[in-house]
């Protein structure tokens, strides 16, 4: 769903968002850049910037279909977001990519590794990192070796020197795209946010799949045509955050704005999970600085043991600074991480009196009848039949 | 005023006309693979029943179900878990908890003393739990839909279905068969079945007395005596045909809505005097 605004620069991270490989990558593979895929929000994009490398999230963007996967994966219980993704490495759309880092932060993310390596998909550079799965200082220090040993191996492999003065210089670059970002979510907060959320997703989906240099200048360039946007007249609408894994595509979050909501912000691995804090930026050790920041700042996964508390801490506190009237979370079938973490999330927020509506659907978007008809009528209960 | 309120389902579709408190119900009409066509059989159907000669003499349509965004001569469409409530409140104020069970999908509400929802679950997109099921277990047990709904067939050594899944259940329930275990268990089996899995979302809703049953499936004496017994409660029937509180809930919204603007009307106009 469209704001109406008249953008070039939506028009782009529209289309960059809408494909896998696409006309940034192809300028950058054009130049003698190199690629590198990543899965899961907790791997640090910084590492790969340091290196030269163009960092590229895998996501399953278009797919209707994990028929390949399935041959990998069928008798597993395993996220249709994941077999998606894995189905997309199958089928060649990845081919662009010179190297990929797994991340294990749960299960079935792991499990791509396993089955690529023993599929005909061929990838030069395949490397598996291991997330801790608590936080606290002991668990930093274990993901920062981790992180070295990542650093020696791209650098083996490609031939190059991450230097700690390159990594503290890609450390500023991120941390000043993540403020950009945090600005534009900001935005959202007034009654009539200038951007819809598809649009939103279009932004952050852009950033993991262009040059980090080139998004920030776009985003830099977007900011100030936002801000000079003049919201419409208020309309009354009812304020809904989503909550849940990544989701890369807006197929649900325009159901929600077509049936009379407004998705005000998120917490979702490709979007707002990833808009917390920022990495210490002159740290003499600039490695301890990312893991410190992904293990002991921003332990927001469910997969972490000791994470439900701080998730449920940031949707409250979202919630009012957002003035939130009502949560989705929606997850996708077989996802156990957040599949469990939002049954809870839901009990204490109805304690709290804040309605959550929680779906649990197919990656592909063909599927989501039913799902209209629970969120209209999530927003009819919510709204009490004043919209 | 004259409104209407149209339920176009998976499986059927119905229509409630209300001229000013009084309610007409229309025919079930089988659902076609045209949800609009549907909708207009559905509708005249109501009309002849209301004794009116064209659709220009409704005043305000609402449509639910899962084709009510097809329905191209409606006002506005209502989502049919407000419509369920909205109807089945209207026909019984004493009314908590509704379990709606339709052709393809069973829902379970949960409303306040003053009708507001204040909660709703419904099951995922597979087919257990829904009508669709019992038309499958109907099917190879061939024994209809009467057969399985039969109080007669109510039996104290059900036979145990551990299979949620339609297809794989089918395939239990053929082993049953051949095992020469007796019709009346299976059945009861099957309906004990989908009372476990749709009572998971009753409690998950928030569970109520009174509770009453809606959709297609509420003539179904044997799911019936299961949900009691599963949720230890008594499942009650409406005065009205179960089967038409998604249309009443559309018709009830309807006349609401076409009142408030009205009365804006007026009031628009008494201001520019």
């Amino acid at each position: 769903m469209r704001s109406g605004l008249k953008s070039d620069i939506f028009e782009k991270f529209s289309a960059l968002a809408g494909s896998i490989s696409n006309s940034e990558v192809e300028g950058w593979k054009q130049q003698g850049g190199k690629v590198i895929g990543y899965t899961c929000s907790f791997v640090p994009e910084e590492l790969f910037v340091a290196a030269g490398l163009m960092p590229f999230r895998i996501r399953a963007t278009g797919s209707l279909s994990a028929g390949r996967a399935d041959d990998y994966f069928e008798a597993a219980n395993i996220c249709s977001l994941v077999r998606h993704c894995f189905n997309k490495i199958l089928t060649g759309e990845y081919e662009f990519i010179d190297g990929c880092v797994i991340g294990g932060g749960c299960d079935a993310n792991r499990h791509i590794l396993d089955n690529w390596e023993k599929s005909e998909a061929r990838i030069p550079f395949l490397h598996r990192i291991f997330f801790p799965h608590s936080s606290g200082i002991l668990m930093a220090q274990n993901f920062r070796n981790q992180l070295e040993n990542l650093k020696q191996l791209l650098e083996e492999h490609f031939g190059l020197k991450i230097t700690d003065d390159k990594l503290r210089d890609a450390i500023v670059l991120c941390n000043e795209i993540r403020d950009l970002q945090k600005a534009i979510y900001a935005l959202r907060k007034v009654d009539n946010p200038p951007i819809t959320a598809s649009e939103t997703i279009a932004l952050v989906v852009a950033g993991y799949s262009m040059p980090k240099e080139a998004y920030k200048a776009d985003l830099t360039q977007l900011l100030e045509e936002l801000r000079g946007v003049t919201v419409p007249e208020n309309k009354k609408t009812v304020r809904l955050m989503v909550v849940g894994p990544g989701h890369d595509e807006p197929t649900l979050c325009d159901i929600i704005e077509t049936m009379g909501g407004t998705v005000v912000t998120d917490l979702t691995c490709y979007g707002g999970k990833t808009l917390f804090g920022s990495v210490r930026e002159a740290d003499p050790d600039p490695l301890q600085a990312l893991a410190d920041y992904q293990v002991i700042d921003r332990p927001l996964c469910p997969k972490n043991l000791d994470a439900h508390p701080i998730i449920n801490r940031e949707v409250m506190d979202k919630i009012k600074e957002y003035r939130v009237d009502g949560i989705i979370g929606q997850s996708y079938l077989c996802c156990e991480t957040w599949g469990g973490e939002l049954f809870v999330l839901q009990k204490e927020l109805k304690e709290a009196g804040i309605p959550m509506l929680r779906i649990e659907r197919e990656y592909t978007s063909d599927s989501l009848g039913q799902v209209q008809t629970r969120v209209q009528a999530f927003i009819e209960t919510i709204s009490g039949g004043l919209l | 005023m004259v409104v209407a309120g149209i339920d176009i389902g998976s499986t059927t579709g119905k229509a409630v006309i209300m001229i000013d408190d009084k309610i007409i119900l229309g025919k079930i009409i089988m659902a076609s693979i045209k949800p609009a066509q549907t909708a207009r059989l559905a509708i005249e159907a109501a009309l002849e029943n209301a004794g009116l000669t064209a659709q220009d003499e409704l005043q305000y349509i609402v449509s639910t179900g899962y084709g009510r965004l097809k329905v191209d001569f409606g006002n506005e469409n209502i989502s049919e878990i407000s419509c369920h409530a909205k109807g089945a409140f209207h026909t019984d104020p004493e009314v908590r908890t509704i379990i709606d069970i339709g052709g393809q999908d069973c829902k379970a509400i949960s409303l306040s003393a003053k009708g507001v929802v204040l909660g709703f679950e419904m099951n995922e997109r597979c087919a257990a739990g829904t009508g669709r099921f019992f038309q499958v277990m109907a099917k190879v047990l061939a024994c209809g839909l009467e057969g399985i709904g039969s109080p007669s067939n109510i039996s104290p050594t059900a036979a145990t279905i551990s299979n949620q899944c339609s297809v794989f259940a089918e395939s239990e329930i053929i082993s049953l068969v051949n095992n020469d275990v007796p019709l009346p268990d299976i059945i009861t089996g099957i309906n004990r079945a989908v009372a476990s899995r749709v009572s998971g979302l009753v409690r998950r809703a928030g569970l109520a007395d009174k509770v009453v049953i809606t959709g297609g499936c509420y003539g179904n004496e044997g799911l019936v005596n299961a949900l009691e017994q599963a949720l230890g409660l008594k499942v009650n029937r409406l005065p009205v045909n179960p089967q038409f509180m998604g249309a009443l809930g559309a018709a009830v919204f309807a006349m609401e809505k076409f009142r408030a603007k009205t009365t804006e009307t007026q009031i628009n106009m008494e201001g520019a005097k």
